[in-house]
C-alpha cells in the first residue's frame, strides 16, 4: 500500500503547469475565448494525450491515477474543458471501446488529432445519466443536450442517449449532418458551454461503447469525469489558497502584513486543511478508478460532492481575504471563480452524489452486519 | 500509488480477521455491548487490550526487542480497518501506547526502552500525560510545576490538569520546570513519574457528559530518580513538541476513526429500522444528505492518515503536517455528532437507560464527548496558528 505519487507522475503535473503558464490569457480576468488551438498543440506536444492510450496505437499505457496530478494542473491553470473530456473519453476507450473503435479514435487521440466535447445533461433531467431521453433508435439520434463544454471545437461528441430502454455511450462525429451547436450565454463563457441539438443524425454501426453491457460504459463515463471534474476542483482551489497567502504576506494594514492576524491566518489554515482533505479523497477515486476497484462509483462521489464543497470554501475565503481587490474584475479571481462553480455543477452536484454515497455505504453497513450474524 | 496488499499483508490481515472472531464476546456488536458504568468500562477495555497483547497485536509497529511485533506502518492501517469492521473495543492506554512509548523510543536512553516498553505493550502499566496546567493551556511553555535536583532525585511540586486516564495510571510523563531561570521554552525537562510515588494526590474533573475521565494531579515533595528524564535536562520543550506530533499524529488518527466509523455504522443500521411517520427515518432526504457528507468525512480521516503514512514512509519527518490531521478530524467528528442527533429526529434526546432511546442512547453521551475534540490535544486556534505560520509561512 502506497498513498504517494512517485517521481515520474509529479512531474506530469510540473509539466502540465508549466505549458499552461506559458498562456497567461488562459488565467487571465478577459472572457473571450483563450488561444485554444496553441494551448491544445502544446498540451500534444508534451504528449499528455497519449500518456493513457495503448502502446499498440502510438501511447505508452498509463493509467488515469498517473495523470491525477497533470489533472490537478489543468484545473489551476483553468485549461479548456475538451482537454479533461478528451482524457475521460480516451479511458473510456480504453475500457470499453472495441478494438476497432479503440483503432480509430485512440491512435488519432495520442497526437492530439481528436478533441471531445462529452454530452449528458439535459434541460428536463437531474443529473442521473440513466434518465436521459435523447433517443438512439436504430441508426438516427434524436434529443438536446445541453451545458456541452467545448462542444463548438469538438470533433467528436461522447453522447449519452437510450437504446433499447437502457443508456448507453454513442461516438458522433462533430460535423455529422443533423447536428446543430448553440453557445450558451453561462456564468463561465471560457468553458464553451453549448446546447447540441440531434435532429435525426445518421450514427454508424459499431458507435455505441460496450454494446452488451451499454450501461457499464455510462457509468464508467460518469465515474471518470466526475472524478477527473474532482481533481480540477482541487488544482483551482490550490491555485486560490497560493494567491490567498501571498497576497496576505505582503498586504499591510494596521502596520503590518494582514496574514500575521489570527482573523486572516486562521482563515488560511482552514482553507489548507480542507485542501489537504479534498486531495485525499480525490486521489483515492482517482485510484479506484485506474484499478476499477468495488467502490469506484462511492468513492468518485465522494471526491465530487466533498471537493465541490472545498472549491466553494477556498473560492469565497479567497475573493474575501482581497478585500476590495477580491471583487474587481482587474485581479481576475472571478475567472476561478466561475470555472469552479460551472464545475461543481457538472457531472452530478454534491446533493446527486451525496445520495449515491449514501446508498452504497447501506448497502456495504448491511453486508458487514450479516457477515457479523454469520459469525455470531 | 497502490491500496493492494502484498501476500504477507493480506495474511496478516486474516489472521488478524479469524483472532478477532475468536476472541471477541459471542454476539459482540450485536446484542453484546461495553458496560454503561465508567469504572467497569475502563476495567473492560483494559482487559481487551491485554487480551490484544496475549494474541500479539500489541505494539504493532515497535521493535521486537521490546516486545513490539515490528509490524510496518502498513500493517498498522490494516489493523485499525479490522478493528473497524469488528466493532472492536476501545482501548485505555492510548497515552501509552501513542505518546509515552514512541517518545521513549526515540529519546529515552537504552535502560528507559527496556523498563518502560515491554510493559506498555502488554498494558500491565496504564500512562497519563502531565502537560497542561491551569494557567499553561495553550501557552504549554509557560508550565510552573517544578522538579528541583537534590542528589539523585529530582523533587516535583506543582498541578496538572486535565489528565486523561490518572485514575487507572501506573506512570505519567510530565513537563516540568527544571530552570526557572533560563527563557521559558529552555528550562523545561520531560520526566517520568510513578503515580505510586509518596505526595501524588488526584481530583476527578467531572466532565460535561457527567464522566471523569479527566483529573487534576497534585505534586507535593513527589521524589523521583534523576534517570527518570527523557533526552537532557532542559530539552524537554522539543521532546513534548515530538510528542504532540505523534498526539495529533496519523497513528491517533486512525484509531479514533475507527470509533467514528463505528458509531455511523451504528447510526446507519439505527435509523434504517427506526419507524418514521409511514417510513423509516432513514428516508429523509434532508437527513440522507447529512449521513452522506459525514460519512464522506469520516473516509477522509482514513485518507488523510494514509496519506501522512505514505509520507512518513518516504522519508519525510513528523512536523506541522500532524497539525492538519488533527484539525481536520476533531472538526469532522463532531459535525458528525451533531449530524446524528439531527438524523434521530424526535428520538435523539433520548439517553441512556431509556427504553426508547435508540442504540441503547449512545448518541446523546457520545455528542457530548464531542465537544473536548477541538480543545484537547492543542485547541483548533493553536492548531491554526501552527498551520498558517508553519505550513504556510505566514508572519507570526
Amino acid at each position: 500500500m502506497n498513498f504517494g505519487f512517485d517521481e515520474q507522475q509529479k512531474s506530469f503535473g510540473d509539466t502540465v503547469a508549466n505549458v499552461l503558464a506559458d498562456f497567461p490569457a488562459l488565467t487571465s480576468p478577459d472572457l473571450s475565448a483563450p488561444p485554444h488551438d496553441a494551448v491544445w498543440q502544446a498540451l500534444a506536444e508534451i504528449g499528455l494525450f497519449a500518456l493513457m492510450v495503448p502502446s499498440q496505437f502510438g501511447g505508452v499505457d498509463m493509467s488515469l491515477v498517473d495523470l491525477a496530478l497533470a489533472i490537478e494542473a489543468l484545473g489551476a491553470g483553468l485549461a479548456p474543458p475538451a482537454v479533461a473530456a478528451t482524457l475521460a473519453a480516451t479511458d473510456l476507450l480504453v475500457h470499453h471501446g472495441t478494438e476497432a473503435q479503440q483503432r480509430e479514435y485512440l491512435t488519432q487521440i495520442a497526437t492530439g488529432g481528436i478533441r471531445v466535447a462529452v454530452a449528458v445533461l439535459e434541460a428536463d433531467q437531474g443529473y442521473d445519466p440513466h434518465d436521459v431521453q435523447t433517443a438512439l433508435d436504430g441508426s438516427r439520434l434524436n434529443g438536446t443536450k445541453i451545458l456541452v463544454g467545448d462542444a463548438a471545437e469538438a470533433t467528436l461528441l461522447l453522447v449519452v442517449a437510450r437504446a433499447f430502454d437502457r443508456p448507453c455511450v454513442v461516438l458522433v462525429n462533430a460535423d455529422a449532418p443533423g447536428i446543430a451547436i448553440r453557445i450558451h450565454d453561462d456564468l463561465d463563457p471560457t468553458s464553451g458551454y453549448c446546447a447540441v441539438t440531434f435532429d435525426d443524425v445518421a450514427v454508424r454501426s459499431g458507435s455505441v461503447l460496450n454494446e452488451f453491457y451499454p450501461e457499464h460504459a455510462v457509468e464508467r463515463l460518469v465515474d471518470v469525469s466526475t472524478t477527473i471534474s474532482a481533481g480540477l476542483l482541487m488544482g483551482g482551489a490550490a491555485r486560490m489558497l497560493d494567491t490567498a497567502v501571498s497576497y496576505v504576506k505582503v498586504r499591510v494594514q494596521f502596520g503590518q502584513a494582514i496574514g500575521a492576524f489570527q482573523a486572516i491566518k486562521h482563515r488560511c489554515a482552514d482553507m489548507a486543511v480542507a485542501i489537504e482533505a479534498g486531495r485525499s479523497v480525490a486521489y483515492y477515486a482517482f485510484w479506484a478508478a485506474a484499478e476499477n476497484a468495488p467502490d469506484r462509483a462511492r468513492a468518485a462521489s465522494m471526491a465530487k460532492a466533498y471537493c465541490g464543497g472545498v472549491s466553494r470554501h477556498v473560492c469565497n475565503e479567497t475573493i474575501q481575504l482581497h478585500g476590495g481587490m477580491g471583487f474587481t474584475w482587474d485581479l481576475g479571481l472571478h475567472r476561478f471563480l466561475r470555472r469552479a462553480k460551472v464545475t461543481e455543477h457538472s457531472y452530478g452536484d454534491a446533493a446527486f452524489h451525496n445520495e449515491r454515497v449514501l446508498n452504497a455505504t447501506l448497502a456495504e453497513v448491511s453486508a458487514a452486519a450479516d457477515e457479523r450474524r454469520n459469525n455470531a | 500509488m497502490d491500496f493492494t496488499y502484498t501476500p504477507a499483508e493480506t495474511e496478516f490481515r486474516l489472521a488478524l480477521r479469524h483472532w478477532l472472531v475468536d476472541a471477541l464476546p459471542n454476539g459482540w456488536a450485536e446484542t453484546v455491548f461495553e458496560p454503561e458504568d465508567e469504572y467497569e468500562r475502563a476495567m473492560f477495555r483494559l482487559a481487551w487490550e491485554r487480551k490484544l497483547h496475549s494474541g500479539g497485536w500489541s505494539g504493532l509497529n515497535w521493535p521486537k526487542e521490546y516486545g513490539g511485533r515490528g509490524a510496518t506502518l502498513v500493517e498498522r492501517a490494516i489493523f485499525a480497518e479490522e478493528m473497524a469492521r469488528a466493532r472492536a473495543p476501545e482501548i485505555i492506554n492510548v497515552p501509552g501506547h501513542t505518546l509515552a512509548g514512541p517518545t521513549i523510543l526515540l529519546y529515552g536512553t537504552e535502560s528507559q526502552k527496556q523498563r518502560f516498553l515491554p510493559k506498555i505493550i502488554s498494558s500491565d502499566e496504564v500512562w497519563c500525560q502531565g502537560f497542561s496546567e491551569p494557567n499553561a493551556g495553550s501557552d504549554l511553555a509557560s508550565v510552573r510545576t517544578k522538579a528541583e535536583r537534590a542528589g539523585d532525585k529530582y523533587i516535583v511540586n506543582g498541578q496538572k490538569i486535565w489528565t486523561s486516564f490518572a485514575q487507572y495510571s501506573q506512570w505519567c510523563f510530565a513537563l516540568v520546570r527544571t530552570d526557572p531561570d533560563l527563557p521559558k521554552h529552555k528550562g523545561l525537562s520531560f520526566l517520568l513519574i510513578d503515580m505510586a510515588s509518596p505526595g501524588i494526590s488526584l481530583r476527578p474533573l467531572r466532565q460535561i457528559s457527567g464522566e471523569s475521565e479527566f483529573n487534576e494531579i497534585f505534586f507535593d515533595n513527589v521524589e523521583v530518580p534523576v534517570e527518570n528524564v527523557v533526552g537532557e535536562v532542559n530539552d524537554g520543550w522539543r521532546i513534548a513538541m515530538m510528542t504532540l506530533a505523534y498526539e495529533r499524529g496519523p497513528e491517533d488518527a486512525l484509531g479514533r476513526q475507527i470509533r467514528f466509523k463505528q458509531e455511523l455504522d451504528q447510526l446507519l443500521t439505527t435509523l434504517s429500522t427506526q419507524n418514521r411517520g409511514n417510513g423509516k427515518a432513514i428516508e429523509d432526504p434532508n437527513v440522507r444528505q447529512k449521513l452522506a457528507h459525514s460519512i464522506t468525512e469520516v473516509e477522509v480521516m482514513r485518507l488523510n492518515s494514509l496519506r501522512t503514512f505514505s509520507k512518513y514512509l518516504q522519508g519525510e519527518e513528523r512536523g506541522p503536517d500532524a497539525s492538519l490531521i488533527k484539525l481536520y478530524w476533531s472538526h469532522a467528528a463532531q459535525n458528525m455528532y451533531e449530524n446524528a442527533l439531527d438524523a434521530l429526529g424526535p428520538l435523539a434526546p433520548l439517553a441512556g437507560t431509556d427504553p426508547l432511546a435508540p442504540a441503547a442512547g449512545r448518541f446523546p453521551l457520545s455528542y457530548l464527548q464531542s465537544k473536548a475534540f477541538t480543545i484537547y490535544s492543542g485547541s483548533s486556534e493553536i492548531m491554526r496558528n501552527i498551520i498558517g505560520e508553519r505550513v504556510l509561512g505566514l508572519p507570526k
